[in-house]
């Protein structure tokens, strides 16, 4: 039996745009003569992704993430190459594929929104013959492992985001698919549903062994859930290596925004670039060279702190970062 | 069997949904109400002088209430759902699942449809007996016949639908298109029995498919024989098939050609 989940070879996908021209002649021309734009938005891309691996697919917007996993899940078809996901060609294949693998969409809501969770997780069951009796059982684990009990029963258009990403995963979890295809599942989420959604993902992994496909712009999604980061930028893989090499390179900053009640002068320090502006501090933190805390220690003893925040870099800039970082070994 | 299970479950979850909307249900079975008695006594009016084109005014009745029941039943969401679903490209998310996308708006719509017709079949069976009485000279060996003919109306107007539906994935407003549809729905069966229209009209109706979503059902329950079954039916059959093979090649065309962007 093969080792690896996911196969792409010189993967295309070429979309067809109608163009618009700007006035009123150029409209009433397009009427009779239209004009079509061709964009490459995946040019050849070549990868293997191996059983119960966690691979983050990351990259700029419009770089052809998801226009990646739609092919891969057989939404899209290719316009060239080949793929095999789990031993199935997601284009003659796709019926047969998508009862092995569970894809969440954190832009799009997967399940029915009039219904209660209770009830597409029923209708769920029966489009993928699970009987019964096994579907309570494992809506009830998925129900007290991702805390749904006090909202099993109201409609998912009435729930918050954070209730209804942790759903939509359940969801795509109450089949034990062997792919989790995860498309920014944690956008738009506070930091401590967040968190949760991630350590459920690596405990579902832990347990069940299922791959993991992510696409995500959050550097903590990343850091947190995957060994093995691909970066792809106009269609091309500009990148492959495992998360840890990527940490130590780009993902080892942190930035610190502190308000004060009134404007402050913090210590310089090793390690720490500061920028500050009247009342507030933005100090982004080299992390290999110097602990978070003690710049959180720091920072608290110069007093008067009104508020302060924690972040990752936006992914954009650490991307740029590992462009430049190439460039510059090039 | 494990197939079938799917989308009878499917059905019946959309049964359930179909009974929590109260305020539209009850809205529904007021509008249909206001409609037949507005009829009633247009129709009252037009009798007085005894029958016409061979409906008495009791068959008249009876033939808006079967037609207007056709249409009411038939009311799901059916053309905007398929709309939004390719317009926003939600469709693409459907078909991550092990079930075909039309099977499924046919189940979910079955679901509605069956609710729709339990709801306004009682209310249509009890304004009929108040307004007019039985159905003049009804032939109960006709019962399995008539209802044979109700069903596949409706199968035609799903189908309809579903194919108007389907066009989104061509023109960028389809508005227009069901608007046609539906109008010619009203005129050629719905609003008048086929046998009112002129007599060139008629023959133009008859080979159409819109008179066989209201006419042809309603038109066996107040006047059945053998040989208008046979006339009815058969063309029934066979603009269900043309239009539900058409619905599955807009559908296998727009897939194919389906292109989504990113995010």
């Amino acid at each position: 039996m093969s080792s690896e989940a996911i196969m792409a070879e010189n993967l295309t996908k070429r979309y067809r745009t109608r163009v618009k021209a700007e006035g009123l002649g150029a409209g009433v021309k397009a009427l009779f003569q239209p004009m079509y734009r061709e964009v490459d938005a995946v040019k050849g891309i070549s990868f293997t992704v191996q059983k119960g691996e966690m691979l983050a697919f990351i990259g700029p917007n419009g770089a052809g993430k998801s226009t990646t996993i739609k092919m891969l899940t057989g939404i899209l078809h290719p316009t060239g190459g080949s793929m095999k996901v789990l031993a199935y060609d997601p284009v003659q294949n796709r019926r047969e594929l998508c009862a092995h693998i569970g894809t969440v969409f954190g832009q799009r809501s997967q399940l029915w929104l009039h219904l209660p969770p209770v009830d597409s997780f029923a209708m769920l069951g029966a489009i993928y013959g699970i009987d019964d009796t096994e579907r309570r059982r494992r809506v009830d684990v998925l129900a007290q492992r991702f805390g749904l009990g006090e909202f099993l029963h109201t409609p998912v258009r009435k729930l918050s985001l954070g209730q209804r990403i942790r759903c939509e995963i359940a969801a795509s979890f109450l089949y034990e698919p062997d792919i989790l295809f995860l498309d920014e599942p944690t956008i738009g989420l506070d930091v401590v549903v967040k968190q949760a959604i991630r350590e459920l993902i690596l405990e579902w992994n832990r347990e069940k062994g299922v791959t993991v496909f992510l696409t995500s712009h959050d550097p903590g999604d990343v850091e947190h859930i995957c060994r093995r980061a691909m970066v792809i930028d106009h269609g091309v893989v500009v990148l492959d290596q495992p998360v840890k090499t990527l940490k130590e390179s780009c993902l080892n900053r942190k930035v610190i925004t502190v308000k004060f009640f009134e404007p402050r002068i913090l210590p310089a320090m090793d390690g720490v670039q500061m920028e500050c502006s009247e009342a507030q501090a933005v100090l982004t933190v080299d992390t290999k060279r110097r602990p978070i805390g003690e710049v959180m220690t720091a920072v608290t003893n110069a007093g008067g702190v009104a508020d302060i925040t924690v972040n990752d870099p936006p992914m954009e800039e650490i991307i740029t970062e590992i462009f430049s970082a190439r460039e510059a070994g090039t | 069997m494990n197939k079938m299970k799917k989308y009878r479950i499917i059905a019946r979850i959309h049964v359930q949904n179909a009974f929590v909307y109260r305020a539209n249900v009850i809205s529904g079975l007021l509008f249909y109400t206001l409609f037949i008695f507005v009829f009633f006594n247009l129709w009252r009016a037009i009798y007085e002088g005894g029958s016409v084109s061979g409906y008495t005014h009791g068959q008249v009745v009876w033939y808006l209430i079967i037609t207007e029941l056709v249409v009411f039943g038939c009311r799901t969401r059916i053309v905007t759902q398929i709309n939004e679903d390719v317009k926003t490209g939600a469709i693409a998310y459907l078909l991550n699942r092990p079930v075909h996308y039309i099977a499924y708006q046919a189940a979910a719509a079955a679901g509605q449809i069956a609710a729709n017709l339990f709801f306004f079949g009682l209310l249509a069976a009890a304004l009929g007996f108040l307004f007019v009485g039985p159905i003049p000279d009804f032939q109960w060996a006709g019962v399995p016949c008539m209802l044979l003919s109700g069903a596949l109306g409706v199968a035609l107007q799903f189908a309809s639908m579903t194919a108007i539906g389907l066009t989104a994935f061509r023109l960028e407003d389809n508005s227009a298109v069901y608007l046609i549809f539906h109008k010619l729905v009203f005129m050629l069966g719905v609003f008048l029995p086929v046998e009112f229209l002129p007599g060139w009209l008629q023959g133009i109706a008859k080979a159409l498919p819109f008179s066989y979503v209201a006419w042809g059902p309603a038109k066996l329950f107040v006047g059945f024989s053998w040989s208008l079954f046979l006339q009815i039916v058969p063309m029934q059959m066979l603009w269900l098939s043309v239009m539900t093979g058409l619905s599955l090649l807009m559908y296998r065309s727009g897939m194919r050609n389906l292109q989504m962007n990113g995010g």
